[in-house]
């Protein structure tokens, strides 16, 4: 009986470390990220995702920073390098989600539209069709999810801007996804919930004048 | 039992106790310090990144063999086994990743237009915005250095070959008729949708051991993988519309166009000049389907195009001092089907295989001629790559024609045939020694049926980086094709041709930029030459035609200097002489102009969301015979000049509005001379000008394409 007991409190005990782990380096890296130090976490995301296995959200956050990075930089030779770097992770995200993840589907929208800021000429026509196949996709797995209406939201309005159409016809979208983000609960602990900041900036910056 | 207990605490809270320190520095292969790389053991949370020293540090739980992992950005990345204990003051040297963006590439011959910005010289779109082209993706091709503009052939003329020493291939596999029938003096088109294809490599030498049967240029298209989403495509144009439509399921997707072209209206509005008058003008209708699908490990791919063309037309002939009525009706079919698969550990398997079928019935006043061409490419590729420095690629395959042609006139038939099936392989590899040099040796063994020939085709090229935007490349290659279906026809067994290239080509690409300059040489044996023009049935033939051609050729492209504006210059100098055919001496043959340069430029109207486009193109006079001059081949055309325009305005982000216009300026361009066969009365041959169809060609096209996601309800009432 005792050694039952004895074993059970062991396994248990390592069960509870192990989470722990996971969870005190998730929060290590949202402290870096929090911190400005995104290489950093970047670089522990990655780590976290190569020791847990089997689970996507560590690599989402290691691709969405990449993406994020690539958006501002100015040296197209190293953006290219960049895209590339956070496509291979997001296939690894890919790879430890469920086949139709909205989530991981938004960040390749994002990724694809970084590079089209790359070069419009070369990226423009291949992938603006692709995103807004993305957009339609996951709009119809996730109806409710304010970061895919938001996220769907923002590219529509660059594109109308482009094609030099109203980007303001939008702007409902945009508030619809700030009712929904502020109803927002994510499924559990870690997955993602970012968005709603972004939300309302581009609502100010575009739609009330 | 609590002793046990004391004993597993005790153990556990040693083991937390003792950490182990790893540290070490990352360089690259010159010992630089890389900051910024990741640094961890497998399998574990414990790591860090390197500092500007590229020195690490961190501590860790673990013990005995663990593996250590470097990643880092266009650098391979990095793994050692070893015993914790022993990680200390580790001394990493990251290999460069060569495929890498910054990476040397074998450029050496190649154009290519794609999607990954640094290699490519065109961009995909370019190949329909490009002035002058109005939607043939071959003449866009013809603002690269190195081509010639035919302007009475309209087909691919490379560093002093002739048209038929370009083969094209569509994903891989050989296209035995790859232009739009056409009369004598009037231009044929590419036959294929530039939209259907994702990727383009042009090759104007020298190209991989891959590729036969091509004396002086191959020209490979790729069919796009998957399409982005279910779509409806509708064009309306001054010659004709089309109608195109793409589903899309879960692995798989159709896509179907149909396009039917008369040129009947457009002539009646505007007619072409005299000398081209259609008793019934060019109509062809044109089906095209690609059927995808995606498998676990591969994709496999199948495409069928049917094609029916026929017109009527008074050709001038300057012996009959009249006209005669040529009749032409062509079928042409063609099929391709192939699989990319992935076999796991870097192995990939490329099975594939082309069917043509095409059939011409001419009619020439009381002459028939009815020609019946079939033919198969199959081919089955073999790669694998050991790791990003180490590539090796080996193929076979088998090409057979089988070609017959009935002549009828005055109530006589004759028949002739030919049969020509030739069996070959390949042995290729891709050899990266770092960033800054590769090298890619190649050898084509080919057997040659009708010919009873065995030929061994070496290939080698090589790219050598010199500074960070800056790379020599050279190349050099044998190359055997054999003869044209004319000659075979007559006599099977002929050897077939030969040329060698030799090239050095510098390149320098910026962002924006591309600079590239090539020089060559390229040196023609075994020309297939014969002695009676009149009747070849009882001409001699024999391969005792030899020639050279070299040159030099530029391109230079700006994507950035003027924001909005976009442009590329072209020029190439070319010296080529020959003798083959029925040539009584060397000379320079009527489709080689000295110089030919192009400029092409493209402007974004922002407020008009408009693209305009000019196009200028030049050559020199091309070599004519004048009978009634002595000499062979020693006269000159004018000088050829074109000047292009067109506009593509962005209605919306589905609807296009394409205007062109060619040879604004309305040149009166022309490209020789068809003198009598006999003098007349006063001694001399009497001629006539070969010149353009028409003086301006004006084209308006409405291009439109529903998706789901934006316009759900155009698309049910289609």
């Amino acid at each position: 009986m005792k050694l039952i007991y004895t074993l059970l409190l062991v396994t248990l005990g390592m069960g509870l470390n192990a989470q722990n782990s996971y969870q005190i380096g998730m929060n290590k890296a949202f402290e870096l990220w929090g911190k400005g130090d995104s290489a950093e976490a970047a670089n522990l995301f990655e780590r976290i995702g190569s020791a847990e296995k089997n689970n996507w959200l560590p690599y989402y956050y290691a691709a969405q920073l990449q993406i994020i990075g690539s958006f501002d930089m100015a040296d197209p030779v190293l953006k290219e390098r960049k895209l590339e770097k956070a496509q291979e992770i997001l296939d690894q995200a890919k790879q430890y989600s469920e086949k139709d993840n909205a989530e991981v589907m938004v960040l390749q929208a994002l990724l694809y539209t970084s590079y089209i800021t790359l070069d419009p000429s070369v990226y423009g026509m291949k992938l603006s069709g692709t995103i807004n196949e993305i957009y339609r996709k996951a709009l119809e797995l996730a109806p409710e999810n304010p970061r895919v209406i938001f996220s769907k939201a923002e590219w529509d309005m660059g594109s109308a801007r482009f094609f030099g159409e109203d980007p303001g016809k939008y702007c409902p979208e945009i508030e619809h996804s700030l009712e929904l983000f502020s109803n927002f609960k994510p499924e559990a602990e870690f997955f993602p919930d970012w968005g709603q900041e972004r939300a309302k900036m581009i609502l100010a910056n575009n739609c009330k004048k | 039992m609590k002793a046990f207990l004391i004993l597993l605490l005790f153990l556990k809270l040693t083991l937390c106790f003792s950490q182990t320190e790893i540290s070490g520095m990352v360089t690259d292969r010159k010992g630089n310090p890389l900051q910024g790389a990741n640094v961890y053991l497998e399998n574990t949370y414990d790591g860090a990144t390197t500092d500007e020293h590229g020195k690490f540090e961190f501590s860790t739980l673990s013990t005995g063999l663990q593996s250590i992992m470097v990643s880092f950005i266009a650098y391979e990345s990095y793994k050692l086994e070893s015993k914790v204990e022993e990680m200390n003051n580790l001394e990493i040297r990251l290999f460069e990743d060569v495929n890498s963006l910054d990476a040397v590439s074998l450029v050496a011959g190649s154009f290519s237009a794609g999607e990954n910005s640094r290699v490519s010289v065109l961009k995909p779109l370019d190949v329909v915005t490009t002035a002058g082209v109005a939607g043939d993706f071959i003449g866009a091709l013809q603002t690269l250095p190195g081509t010639q503009r035919v302007g009475e052939d309209g087909r691919l003329f490379v560093r002093g070959g002739t048209a038929e020493e370009t083969q094209i291939f569509i994903d891989g596999l050989r296209v035995f008729q790859p232009y739009t029938a056409s009369a004598a003096n009037l231009p044929s088109r590419g036959r294929y949708s530039p939209f259907l294809f994702d990727g383009i490599t042009f090759s104007t030498g020298a190209y991989s051991a891959e590729y036969g049967q091509a004396l002086s240029s191959v020209l490979t298209l790729n069919t796009i993988n998957e399409p982005v989403q279910d779509q409806t495509d509708i064009s309306i144009m001054t010659v004709g519309g089309g109608i195109g439509h793409t589903k899309k399921w879960d692995s798989s997707s159709v896509s179907l166009n149909l396009t039917y072209i008369n040129l009947k209206p457009y002539q009646e509005l505007i007619p072409n000049n005299e000398g081209y008058n259609f008793q019934k003008p060019y109509e062809s209708v044109a089906g095209e389907t690609v059927y995808r699908r995606q498998f676990q490990n591969g994709l496999f791919k199948f495409y069928t195009a049917i094609e029916h063309t026929n017109f009527e037309l008074f050709q001038p002939d300057e012996n009959l001092k009249d006209t005669n009525l040529l009749d032409l009706g062509n079928t042409n079919l063609y099929s391709n089907a192939s699989y990319h698969g992935h076999l796991g550990n870097g192995w990939q398997i490329m099975p594939g295989l082309s069917l043509s079928y095409s059939k011409n019935n001419i009619e020439i006043d009381e002459t028939n001629i009815v020609d019946n061409e079939k033919a198969a490419h199959l081919k089955l590729k073999v790669s694998k790559k050991y790791n990003n420095r180490l590539k090796f690629y080996s193929g076979l395959e088998y090409l057979a024609t089988d070609f017959k042609e009935d002549y009828t006139e005055d109530m006589v038939n004759i028949q002739s045939k030919f049969n020509n099936n030739i069996a070959a392989g390949f042995l290729e590899s891709d050899i990266n020694f770092g960033k800054k040099f590769a090298l890619k040796p190649g050898l084509r063994f080919s057997y040659l049926q009708a010919s009873e020939s065995f030929i061994l085709s070496p290939r080698l090229a090589m790219a050598w980086k010199v500074a960070d935007h800056s790379q020599f490349s050279a190349a050099y290659g044998d190359f055997h094709q054999n003869g044209l279906p004319e000659y075979l026809k007559f006599r099977n067994d002929i050897a077939p041709e030969k040329a060698s290239h030799y090239l050095l080509n510098y390149q320098f690409t910026r962002p924006g930029y591309t600079f590239r300059t090539e020089v060559y040489y390229k040196e023609y044996r075994d020309l297939i030459k014969f002695s009676n023009t009149e009747d070849f049935v009882y001409s001699d033939f024999s391969n005792s035609g030899e020639g050279y051609a070299k040159g030099i050729d530029l391109f230079y492209r700006d994507n950035k200097s003027i924001e909005n504006l976009e442009y590329w210059f072209s020029y190439s100098y070319i010296d080529s002489k020959r003798d083959y055919r029925d040539f009584p001496e060397k000379a320079t043959p009527n489709f080689v102009a000295t110089h030919s340069a192009s400029l092409v430029t493209k402007y974004w109207i922002e407020d008009l969301k408009s693209q305009l486009g000019f196009s200028y193109n030049y050559a020199s006079g091309r070599p004519f015979e004048d009978p009634n001059t002595t000499g062979f081949l020693n006269e000159k055309t004018p000088d050829y000049h074109n000047l292009s325009f067109n506009i593509a305005y962005l209605i919306s982000q589905q609807k296009i509005l394409y205007f062109s216009v060619s040879n604004i300026l309305g040149r009166d361009n022309i490209f020789g001379y068809q003198y009598s066969n006999t003098p007349g009365n006063d001694g001399t041959f009497s001629s006539r000008a070969i010149r353009q169809a028409a003086d301006r060609f004006f084209f308006v096209g409405f291009f439109w394409t529903i998706s789901t996601n934006k316009n759900t309800n155009q698309l049910d009432n289609l």
